[in-house]
């Protein structure tokens, strides 16, 4: 079947083979190759493949039977091994029961409320809210395992029956913990394979997916079997958690990080293919451990080895064939009038918040302790730092509001904009140079987005992930991108239209005119054909295309649209931390809290970026307090605030997905004298909730057809007829 | 030559075959129907027609060219637009944004750099929507939306217009008024316009269509004026006990 092979197969298999020959051949250690160190090299690799085939499976038994990518898979993992550790080692537990309480009770048990109280109501959301969510589950289970367990204790999760016995391999030894680990995964991904293809409920659960309601029909009750799934891929999460926790140490980060390579390893078998997703996963365990064997990449590429799980799944995505348009997925019902900021509406906004930054960073208004103007130089750089992230936020609004795209890599772009504006503008701080880096940041991210535009949102947000992941790993750690790190140096601070802006204040006000400049473009930029096209693919991008709109090339354009505002941004991330970290500064984590903030203030509205500014002032507000020394609930309110609030708020996107400022704008908007039409919609809506009374109901005269359309609204028929008359009228 | 012309088709999705050598024609000035039962395939081959869906084989021809493998949105450059059996409305875009999306990309092409503003509120009072050009069309009944789906299709200027289901969701009065409206359309013959209509409301289709092929099963079992149709044996079999064809003879015998 050699020609049966598709082009792209062939092609992106061509590609990996010359990168892996290429690679190889110019890093060659040149240690000598034995058949014993083979062995043994091949024995870690499948043992670290083995455990990462763990992680897989849950992804792909979860995706296969509710549609919902779990991003939280690797937080599952962090919670449990943490709370292996409390029980086994802090409390003293037999390991064997430790397990049995974490894996076969607790897990079960969140995979399950996890399923009742949220990702049941997924199952019609869109894609931009299901990932949110479980990103948002991600990072709060992460929150709770840093405020439970802190950081301050050295922690070590034990091998099962300890490293050093098992079984002696000449040179070295297979601990029983390692065989345990390859042949539970092995097992686990045999009997999920055979639970979902040769089993009662495996059939249930894989045409629940399909059609819930024609499956329930037929007599598969569907909460059962979604229930079933979240549980067994939260047990899958929390045993991969508990094993891997030995090899890699307890640390939330680093374990949490194991999902991207169990993403990679199902990306290869198609996200839905078990057998594949297991293969994927061996795959990058052996290329992983043969890589450290035999190659060196030096110390400029000193984290390279790491980044095989994003190539590889870069090389998945050019193999994949191009998803075809899907059309009926699409639900006719909106309850809410769209409402565009008109452009003199948006300038009046700017312009205010320009106002009440100038009036913060002069020192002009006198709020007592609660004054801003009496801030330090610490509040002062939490408030810049926060400012900037809203910033790089900002780039989002177009991307995944509007086009409904997806991206986890806004600091790796914003990233790659410091080190542009760093190279171009050197010690100088020129600020023209700016512009620049906004225009070369563009084609990076058109050229992220090229391989995945044509297939499903899910694998732009896995290979953005991924893009964030192989830029923290390979290009910011190298000397020549930021040579700054470690030598003291500052990042020069940034000089425009003649005015240095070295001072903290200055440069808070420098951000926020930015950042109002930004959200004025881009509310002229939503009333504009492309902001038009955007939303159009959004909705519907089948029918976007049969009008001409050419999809993928639009989702590359915004993708060079976002990259290149978080590119600017990013200048300004970078200048705020002055010392810049690479690795730390463009993390993918804050990526991920950046992405969720917007989320949840409503990422769609560019007016909504304005909320960003509140985090900064909660964030100094708690800061002043600490130091004020008297109101430590205030503190600890605010601090739940910013660690969770987040999280939080991106889990009532479940119930309300437009975001906290759409509603706080419906709330608010009757009261601008000129939004009649506000206080008109909100009347008429008031009007519809009027229940008609008993005695009415058609009897002693026809329904009106305000009436009809209550009572399908009521009963849920979305053909909607509206009659000319009364409704017995209409036909006759 | 016929304008649009499928020949030959075959749609397999794994074990079914939902197109099977499925062959259509149709010309410019008229209205041609496709009827069948309801999983005969008329949408998959409204979709292998607009290139949403690659035929396993078969070839799709337009204006002479082979377009089998051209992109949508090519396809739709080239002067083929088309509405959805269910909707594919843009529903966070008001109903002259919808349309105003179609005319942007044919403005230079097809409207003469004409303004887009024009043009949209032309092609919305074509069917009857400038009142509520404003509104957001997810708060619009489905019969609207349906129509503003229309009005969008329109907008692309097209030479084929594939009609999938447009009477439901609209009451008696609308359908016939959509009815004048094609009739109109394909008269005019500076449109050069075909029309391929699928449609289960039968009187409609008896009334505006020159031709009809009937599909059943992924296969043409008939093609046809009105009258040759109904009288066909084949196509009665198919549809025998269907209370849609009861209803086609009550609409032709009146």
């Amino acid at each position: 079947m050699i020609l049966g092979v598709r082009l792209s197969v062939a092609i992106a298999a061509a590609l990996g083979t010359l990168a892996v020959v290429i690679i190889a051949v110019l890093t060659w250690k040149g240690a000598p190759v034995t058949s014993q160190t083979f062995l043994v090299t091949t024995y870690i690799g499948l043992f670290l493949g083995a455990l990462w085939a763990m992680y897989a499976t849950g992804l792909v038994v979860v995706y296969t039977t509710t549609g919902v990518f779990n991003f939280a898979q690797g937080a599952i993992g962090v919670f449990a091994a943490f709370l292996y550790w409390e029980l086994h080692v802090n409390r003293g537990w037999h390991s064997i029961l430790a397990l049995f309480v974490v894996v076969g009770l607790f897990a079960p048990a969140l995979g399950v409320v996890l399923d009742i109280v949220i990702m049941r109501r997924l199952r019609t959301a869109s894609l931009v809210v299901q990932l949110m969510v479980t990103v948002a589950i991600m990072v709060l289970l992460l929150s709770v395992v840093g405020d439970i367990w802190e950081a301050d204790t050295p922690r070590r999760v034990p091998y099962l029956f300890g490293i050093n016995n098992g079984i002696d391999l000449g040179p070295s030894q297979l601990p029983w913990h390692r065989l345990i680990v390859f042949v539970v995964a092995i097992a686990i991904a045999v009997s999920m394979r055979l639970l979902l293809r040769r089993t009662r409920i495996g059939t249930a659960m894989r045409a629940v997916v399909d059609n819930r309601e024609l499956a329930a029909l037929n007599g598969a009750r569907p909460n059962v079997v979604s229930s079933t799934s979240w549980a067994l891929g939260s047990m899958m999460g929390a045993l991969g958690g508990i094993l891997i926790a030995p090899e890699l140490g307890l640390d939330p980060a680093t374990l949490n990080n194991v999902v991207i390579i169990a993403f990679a390893a199902a990306a290869f078998g198609a996200l839905r293919n078990l057998p594949m997703a297991v293969v994927g996963a061996m795959l990058i365990g052996l290329l992983r451990a043969h890589t450290g064997a035999w190659l060196d990449f030096g110390s400029d590429f000193r984290f390279a080895h790491l980044s095989i799980a994003p190539l590889l799944l870069l090389f998945v995505v050019i193999a994949l064939p191009q998803a075809r348009l899907e059309v009926g997925r699409l639900a006719h019902h909106l309850r809410r009038h769209e409402r565009y900021t008109k452009w003199w509406e948006g300038l009046i906004g700017c312009g205010v918040v320009i106002l009440l930054a100038a009036a913060f960073s002069g020192g002009w208004l006198d709020f007592g302790v609660w004054d801003p103007g009496s801030w330090g130089s610490r509040e002062l750089n939490s408030a810049n730092e926060a400012m900037a992230l809203a910033l790089i936020g900002l780039s989002l609004v177009p991307l995944i509001g509007w086009a409904g795209q997806i991206n986890f890599a806004p600091l790796a772009f914003a990233g790659f904009g410091a080190f542009v504006y760093l190279k171009l503008a050197g010690d100088t701080g020129n600020g023209y140079w700016i512009l620049v880096v906004g225009l070369l940041c563009a084609p990076l991210g058109a050229l992220v987005a090229l391989p995945a535009a044509r297939l499903r949102g899910l694998y732009l947000a896995l290979m953005t992930m991924a893009f964030a992941q192989a830029m923290s790993l390979i290009f910011f750690p190298h000397p020549w991108v930021m040579p700054i790190i470690g030598t003291g140096r500052q990042f020069p601070h940034i000089e425009l239209f003649g005015v240095t802006f070295d001072d903290r204040r200055g440069f808070f006000l420098l951000m926020v005119s930015i950042f109002a400049i930004f959200v004025y473009a881009l509310v002229l930029l939503r009333r504009s054909r492309y902001g038009r096209r955007w939303m159009a693919i959004n909705d519907s991008q089948a029918a976007a295309a049969t009008l001409g709109v050419p999809v993928v090339w639009t989702k590359v354009v915004v993708y060079a649209v976002s990259a290149s505002m978080a590119g600017i941004a990013g200048v300004f991330w970078a200048t705020v931390s002055g010392n810049v970290d690479s690795v730390q500064g463009f993390d993918l984590l804050i990526g991920f809290n950046v992405v969720l903030l917007v989320a949840a203030a409503g990422v769609s509205i560019p007016m909504a970026g304005i909320f960003l500014i509140f985090i900064p002032l909660f964030k100094g507000f708690g800061l002043r307090l600490e130091d004020a020394g008297n109101v430590d609930y205030l503190v600890t309110l605010l601090d739940i605030m910013t660690t969770y609030g987040p999280g939080l708020m991106v889990l009532g996107m479940v119930f309300n997905p437009r975001g906290a400022i759409f509603e706080m704008g419906r709330g608010f908007s009757p009261i601008l004298p000129w939004r009649g039409d506000a206080r008109a919609e909100i009347a008429a809506e008031n009007a519809q909730k009027r229940e008609p009374e008993i005695g009415e109901l058609g009897l002693e005269r026809p329904f009106t057809p305000e009436e009809v359309i209550a009572i399908d609204r009521r009963l849920e028929i979305l053909d909607e007829v509206v009659p000319k008359e009364g409704y017995g009228t209409a036909r006759s | 030559m016929a304008l649009l012309e499928a020949e030959q088709v075959v749609m397999r999705f794994g074990g079914v075959v939902a197109l099977d050598n499925a062959s259509v024609d149709i010309d410019p000035g008229e209205v041609t129907g496709l009827i069948g039962p309801n999983g005969a395939g008329k949408t998959t081959l409204f979709n292998v027609v607009t290139g949403l869906l690659p035929p396993t084989s078969g070839t799709v021809r337009f204006d002479g060219n082979d377009i089998t493998r051209a992109s949508v949105a090519r396809r739709s450059q080239m002067g083929i637009a088309r509405t959805f059996q269910k909707l594919e409305a843009f529903n966070t875009l008001s109903a002259l944004d919808n349309v105003r999306v179609a005319v942007e990309k044919n403005q230079r092409a097809k409207w003469k750099y004409r303004r887009v503003n024009d043009v949209a509120h032309e092609m919305l009072g074509k069917v009857g929507l400038d009142e509520v050009a404003e509104v957001t069309v997810g708060t619009l009944p489905t019969g609207s939306a349906r129509l503003v789906e229309l009005a969008r299709a329109l907008a692309c200027r097209p030479r084929v217009l594939l009609l999938d289901e447009p009477s439901s969701g609209l009451n008696e009065d609308e359908t016939s008024a959509i009815g004048q409206m094609l009739l109109e359309l394909v008269a005019d013959k500076d449109n050069d316009l075909a029309v391929l209509l699928v449609e289960h409301d039968m009187s409609f289709v008896m009334g505006v269509c020159a031709r009809i092929h009937v599909l059943d099963f992924g296969k043409i079992i008939a093609v046809g004026t009105p009258i040759e149709v109904q009288a066909d044996t084949a196509v009665r079999a198919a549809y025998l006990g269907s209370d849609e064809f009861r209803g086609a003879y009550v609409g032709v015998d009146e």
